[in-house]
């Protein structure tokens, strides 16, 4: 248990900028892999309405942390989370937590598109049934989500043929018009556009730049020039570690530790 | 069997890498054929040896119940309606059980149970169908005679409308039995199948489902299964093939009795058991004749289950919009 020992890292995003609300709490969280150790202590805030990336060499726990804001890593056996994680105070690490209910307020978009193998309108109204929208309700939701993820103009015609037959990009914007449908209140983002080529990501990032307004948002990136782009706030992580956390800006300009500036101009990672 | 292409008889050609690939292509080429031809000359010989029979009885063969050897009179409806009955049967109670050892295997078994589960149901698929039959015979037939099927009768029997299905004295042996028998023999065909099958789904697209709040229940029914339906089917569809062709196990618990009985408590046959029952009592050429035009029925019906299974395929494709 000695690698249990609180080695809480220096900075949260309190000490920087208390403006915005935190939606999200993460109080002294570790993670393990069976015995490894994967995250350290992690302290940190996620501001409602707000974009923030996670920076790090791969390895680091940045999805790690992603998977446990979810409990996605509940699925696998031998993989274990201690800390605390508070979404509107109540801590989502406790026993007795409703999966599905917390599913529902923290939606997950994935690195590769996840369209289900149903129709383009089945993908969304899936979800919406699931929540108990009323059936009149259904279209006009089918129609915000896609319209919130800038898909709605190129597939407005074409509904009903299989989420599977469109390109990439669209794919994985359908999966974030899946998930804003329902109306979560946070949205995990691990590496949306890794596969997606350049026109395909811009709209992505554009899309992520009005989801803020309705939404708390985290993202997993390897990309700096879209951590800089998109999110207002950025954590640099290392070896399961926070290594620092704060405004984007102030991350990308003026990093506090050397192992950031390292990261961000290239040494390493 | 090809054209030369001036790309083919350029300097490329006289790359050893290049021939080499020819000589590859053609080799497996031939071993298509090769499948293509055993099809052909099995169909031609079937075919060949039925003929006497399909030319003495004509279509009439097909919808014929009677088969006696005495008067030579030959027809090949009670097997073909034994052979169907038996394998639906084993198809309705096999199915679901095996997707849900097969779910059961990849979602929520626990890490320690997997593999000597999973080795559980190899072995279960590795056992001789005459251990199988054997075991049905002395075994499994007196229990379903003094246990299940007086409470069939007692229960179902009394219901109307399907009442009739499960009416009769209890033999023990019969349709049901074999039915019963023959879903327990392909049982872990369709869960080894189906628990390969589902390995493939990519954690992802599962992750992804589970993002969205479903339950376990909502994942598999509406996200796992429709994603690998085709494979599914086609597994299905092998132990469906496997099942009307069983022979030894069958012919042990079904009773040999070449006759319709709308009770599926009562003893029926099926084409393959009566193949392989009287085909050494097959005196006259007629009633040898009509012994393989029985064989040709089922391989005609294999080939009908086959291709109803891709027209199956190709409705759910357009449905789903693929």
């Amino acid at each position: 248990m000695d690698t249990l020992i609180r080695d809480r890292s220096p900075l949260t995003f309190h000490d920087i900028d208390p403006a915005p609300k935190p939606r999200i709490a993460i109080r002294n969280l570790e993670f393990f892999y069976g015995n490894t150790r994967a995250l350290k202590g992690i302290d940190l805030d996620l501001p409602e309405n707000r974009v923030t990336a996670f920076i790090g060499p791969s390895g680091c726990g940045k999805s790690t942390l992603l998977r446990v804001l979810n409990r996605m890593y509940d699925l696998y056996p031998n993989q274990t989370a201690t800390g605390e994680v508070l979404l509107d105070g109540k801590n989502i690490l406790a026993k007795g937590t409703d999966l599905n209910r917390l599913r529902t307020k923290v939606g997950m978009v994935f690195q590769k598109p996840t369209p289900f193998p149903m129709t383009i309108h089945e993908n969304i109204a899936f979800g919406l049934r699931l929540m108990g929208t009323a059936k009149s309700e259904i279209d006009d939701r089918i129609e915000a989500a896609l319209r919130g993820a800038a898909l709605w103009e190129e597939v407005k015609d074409k509904l009903q043929a299989s989420g599977q037959s469109l390109s990439g990009g669209q794919q994985q914007r359908l999966c974030i018009a899946r998930t804003i449908a329902v109306e979560p209140e946070v949205i995990l983002l691990d590496e949306p556009a890794s596969a997606l080529d350049p026109i395909s990501t811009g709209k992505i990032e554009e899309t992520i730049h009005q989801l803020k307004e309705s939404f708390t948002i985290a993202i997993v990136t390897h990309n700096m020039q879209q951590a800089s782009r998109v999110s207002d706030r950025t954590a640099f992580m290392y070896l399961g570690e926070l290594i620092e956390a704060g405004e984007t800006a102030q991350i990308f300009t003026r990093p506090r530790e050397e192992r950031t500036s390292d990261y961000i101009t290239g040494r390493f990672g | 069997m090809s054209v030369v292409t001036e790309f083919e008889a350029g300097p490329r050609a006289a790359n050893p890498a290049a021939r080499s690939d020819r000589v590859f292509g053609t080799l497996t080429f031939a071993a298509a054929v090769v499948v293509l031809l055993t099809l052909l000359g099995v169909f031609v010989s079937l075919a060949m040896g039925a003929w006497p029979a399909f030319q003495h009885f004509g279509a009439s063969f097909l919808v014929t119940a009677k088969w006696n050897p005495v008067t030579d009179r030959f027809g090949a409806l009670a097997p073909l309606y034994g052979t169907v009955v038996t394998s639906v049967i084993a198809m309705l109670i096999a199915v679901p059980v095996g997707l849900g050892i097969a779910i059961f295997l990849t979602e929520t078994c626990p890490r320690i149970l997997r593999r000597p589960l999973g080795i559980a149901i190899e072995l279960l698929a590795g056992i001789p169908s005459i251990i199988y039959g054997i075991w049905g015979l002395f075994v499994f037939a007196p229990f379903m005679q003094s246990v299940v099927q007086p409470a069939l009768i007692d229960t179902l029997g009394q219901v109307p409308l399907i009442g009739t299905l499960f009416s009769g004295a209890p033999y023990g042996i019969g349709m049901l039995t074999a039915g019963l028998i023959l879903a327990i023999m392909v049982l872990p065909f369709i869960a080894s199948l189906a628990r390969d099958i589902f390995l493939t789904v990519p954690d992802m697209l599962r992750e992804s489902a589970y993002g969205l709040g479903m339950t376990r229940w909502e994942v598999n029914r509406h996200i796992v299964i429709p994603h690998v339906r085709t494979a599914l089917v086609g597994g299905i569809m092998l132990s469906l093939g496997r099942a009307l062709g069983e022979t030894m196990a069958v012919t042990f618990v079904i009773g040999n009795a070449h006759r319709i009985s709308a009770s599926i408590l009562q003893p029926g046959t099926t084409i393959s058991a009566a193949i392989a029952n009287e085909f050494t009592e097959a005196t006259t050429p007629l009633y040898t004749a009509s012994l393989i035009a029985l064989g040709l029925v089922l391989f005609i019906l294999t080939f009908i289950v086959l291709a109803a299974a891709q027209f199956l395929l190709r409705r759910m494709k357009q449905k789903s919009g693929v």
